[in-house]
């Protein structure tokens, strides 16, 4: 058991009570954690640092302006519906197409205007929100996932997560959806973390729970050595995040558009532990090489990307 | 950051270490202030088939000796008369009434105290109290084993005994002349009463004794041993074995000589039993009236002082902060899930009154029932409060159903269940339903099992009752825990199910 410890230590493994602790705790001020968890308050930062989102077409604050909605969504089809304290995913609405008796959604089933009203509503209430407390519903743009990924992911929008530190890229990963996470990126549902060489932007073997795989689940496609289009700029746009959160420690999410390229999906300040495991690397080794760095690395994002994929890159 | 921690979790040691030493040292606490005495309560019940006219329950009761104090007593007589009355050491209890046709219950309870270390001066026999009618006979027979009847101690003379004894059971039915008069007589008059001729024909003063044993549990047959006087005091022996009782404290003497521990007249027993139960909240009371008394500050500020009734919740409630370091522990350094935080506690707490089996039985059931209604719940989309609502009036629901099933089986943990803290009930039943709908059930069941078994491991530690004692005495050892609960705050290694999880980690990055 302790030669376990060892190993874990000699490969710099960050431990769950270490994230807590040294980096969130330290780091990371609670005052600052609303910045991220409101996908709204998210967005307006985001647009202030040139970090594009998902297209916000409206904001329903009120359960009285859900009578407006469709008038502001006239001429569109296509569209997102998501609980601006939402987490994990759930009360999101994805819409592709209209028809006689209703809204379409993307997995195809049809839902009603009443219907349609009646999510809004709840979602204002907050049934969706962590906390149960009053929320916002935002009707965004609707992605449409670049098709680098199609051939190893199940349904779904796969997205990638950048664990910055310091304003330092430290580890990305891409999240491919697998049957068994119903077409969600979550890992504890049973998607696919597959680790990405921060220098080149290629992917490497991925991890489902806990175990190594190489390929797909679903497709059975091979998971290694697909090039991240727009790498360097996903890696500029995460490191941008630091100046415009003030979190130390943060994942940012990005997602592939087939037409606008990367955007920011949403920020977490607690971000997982099982990167590790699909970059087979440890993140503390890398963030104590950080803490070491000098001082002028940090100067600017690009610096700062191109010392990271300097050091971090294999 | 890490030493700061350090210095508070330094300084809550020292502070309780202080309070400690004072009280050992100026104060004169012991050490371990587990009482080596103990105090039961005795509770006999009897139920009684009287027959027409007058009739009578006479029965043998508990008498203050040997470290034995009966601190209180009390008893129920119905529409029957009580009457004590002291026979050389018996006290004989009896009820008599008249003309009541129908089943008959009786009560007596005592607490009693033993304490070993205050050895009150036993009683010597009178002259011929206890003597035996079959002396002469006897005499004659075993005149060879003593020739020196009157000459030795009594001790010297009852080692004899002990030895012929030993020498009878190991060649049954060998050629010594007395032995085989021993076998015989024991046939004819049983083992006990042989025993006592046998002791009486060495001269010695000896009396049968029946009693109860002092443990937990329900007895329904007295235990009898003989009692031998050796100059200074009564020591017990036992019958079967012819040895030794080495600690005769733990039995209870009911009636000494020849009385009957019970008998009735014109009636008929038709149930007896003896409970026994520990107590230990007076026990402190007798080791700690010293405490009660004393003008010393922190005398002055004993929990003693508290009433009885709150005393019971303080011991308790002084050692939640530990349950609170084990979980602390349990899910910091060793990693197990559990559905909240101090969710296993509370159940904990539950389980003291509805039992270990009954209470995760019950929690289990009303957990599953609530899951169940909450994912049917989900259609419905109720908004959080009202659906928590709802949830919590359903899970009194389920109590109020199975207090009532109780009643009806006479199961009382089942009527306990209203001990189950049922906001935490309705709490888990969100959030096993969030995990479940989130995570999978597999998760959701190693949750479960985690919480469970950290409930178990807090109840055991709760259960304790050395370590309540401890705490109770000495509740400044709070601050000793909350060091620890400190230090675990810093501990920022590998939780032992991180090993498991990175296990499959392989290259160096």
């Amino acid at each position: 058991m302790f030669q376990a410890f060892r190993r874990l230590k000699e490969l710099g493994v960050l431990s769950m009570n270490s994230r807590n602790a040294d980096y969130i705790m330290a780091g990371n001020p609670r005052s600052l954690f609303p910045l991220v968890d409101n996908k709204v308050e998210t967005k307006a930062l985001a647009e202030k640092y040139d970090i594009p989102t998902p297209n916000l077409y409206y904001l329903v604050e009120h359960q009285g302006s859900i009578g407006q909605v469709s008038e502001k969504l006239s001429g569109i089809s296509q569209f997102a519906v998501k609980p601006a304290r939402g987490s994990g995913g759930n009360g999101i609405l994805l819409i592709k197409g209209k028809t006689d008796e209703g809204f379409l959604t993307q997995s195809g089933r049809v839902i009603t205007q009443a219907e349609f009203d009646y999510h809004l509503s709840t979602i204002l209430a907050g049934v969706y929100s962590l906390e149960g407390l009053e929320d916002k519903a935002m009707i965004e743009a609707l992605i449409h996932a670049d098709p680098v990924f199609h051939e190893v992911a199940y349904q779904g929008v796969p997205d990638e997560r950048v664990v910055v530190y310091r304003g330092v890229p430290v580890m990305a990963m891409v999240r491919l959806p697998t049957k068994a996470s119903d077409g969600k990126a979550n890992l504890h549902k049973g998607a696919i973390g597959v680790g990405i060489q921060l220098d080149r932007g290629l992917t490497m073997s991925g991890v489902h729970h806990t175990n190594l795989i190489t390929r797909h689940p679903d497709t059975g496609n091979p998971l290694k050595n697909i090039q991240i289009p727009y790498w360097e700029k996903i890696l500029l746009m995460a490191a941008r995040v630091t100046e415009m959160t003030g979190l130390t420690y943060i994942g940012a999410d990005f997602v592939l558009d087939r037409e606008l390229g990367p955007v920011l999906l949403e920020l977490n300040a607690r971000p997982g532990l099982a990167i590790q495991l699909a970059n087979q690397g440890g993140l503390r080794r890398r963030l104590e090489i950080i803490d070491r760095a000098p001082e002028e690395i940090f100067q600017t994002p690009e610096s700062r990307v191109a010392w990271a994929r300097e050091t971090f890159g294999k | 950051m890490k030493r700061p921690a350090l210095f508070l979790a330094l300084l809550l040691f020292s502070l309780a270490a202080l309070i400690m030493g004072y009280r050992f040292l100026k104060l004169g606490y012991p050490l371990f202030p587990m009482a080596p005495g103990q105090v039961w309560q005795l509770e006999i019940e009897a139920d009684m088939d009287p027959g027409s006219g007058e009739s009578q329950l006479t029965m043998g009761l508990p008498f203050p000796r040997r470290g034995n104090f009966i601190l209180e007593e009390s008893v129920t007589s119905g529409s029957y008369s009580f009457n004590l009355v002291t026979q050389g050491p018996n006290r004989v209890g009896t009820w008599s009434g008249a003309g009541k046709e129908e089943n008959q219950e009786f009560h007596y309870r005592a607490v009693i105290a033993s304490v070993p270390k205050r050895t009150t001066p036993d009683q010597p026999p009178k002259e011929g109290e206890y003597a035996l009618k079959a002396t002469r006979e006897a005499l004659a027979a075993f005149a060879d084993l003593f020739p020196t009847r009157r000459n030795g101690t009594p001790k010297h003379r009852l080692e004899r005994v002990l030895d012929f004894f030993k020498r009878e059971k190991e060649s049954s039915s060998s050629s010594s002349p007395a032995i085989q008069k021993f076998v015989e007589w024991e046939k004819r008059y049983g083992r006990t009463e042989t025993l006592l001729i046998l002791l009486d024909a060495a001269g010695l003063t000896a009396r049968p004794v029946q009693g109860l044993r002092l443990e937990e549990g329900i007895q329904t047959k007295p235990v009898q041993w003989i009692e031998v006087w050796i100059g200074r005091a009564w020591e017990s022996l036992n019958p079967e074995t012819g040895e030794w009782i080495k600690n005769p404290a733990l039995l209870l003497p009911l009636a000494v000589g020849d009385l009957p521990v019970v008998k009735t007249n014109n009636a008929k027993l038709t149930d007896l039993r003896w409970t026994i139960h520990r107590q230990v909240v007076r026990q402190w009371k007798l080791l700690f009236e010293r405490i009660v008394r004393s003008n010393q500050f922190l005398n002055r500020w004993s929990l003693f002082h508290l009433p009885e009734n709150f005393q019971q919740t303080f011991r308790i409630l002084l050692l939640v902060p530990v349950g609170a370091l084990m979980i602390s522990i349990l899910r910091n350094i060793f990693g197990f899930p559990t559905f909240g935080i101090f969710m296993p506690v509370l159940m904990a707490l539950a389980f003291r009154s509805t039992g270990l089996l009954f209470g995760i039985g019950m929690f289990a059931g009303i957990l599953l029932i609530g899951y169940l209604a909450r994912r049917s719940l989900d259609r419905v989309h109720l908004l959080l409060v009202p659906r928590m609502s709802v949830m919590l009036t359903l899970v009194i629901c389920c109590f109020t159903f199975l207090a009532l099933l109780g009643n009806k089986l006479g199961q009382r943990e089942f009527m306990a269940v209203g001990l189950i803290p049922f906001v935490i009930l309705t709490m888990t039943i969100e959030r096993f339903f969030v995990v479940i709908e989130e995570d999978g059930l597999r998760r959701a069941l190693i949750t479960s099992a985690g919480s469970t078994a950290v409930s178990v491991i807090a109840y055991l530690v709760l259960q304790w009752e050395r370590l309540q004692i401890l705490f109770f005495v000495y509740p400044e050892l709070m601050l000793a825990v909350a060091a620890l609960q400190v230090l675990i705050g810093r501990y920022t290694g590998y939780r032992l199910s991180e090993l498991f999880r990175f296990r499959n980690l392989k290259r160096a990055s």
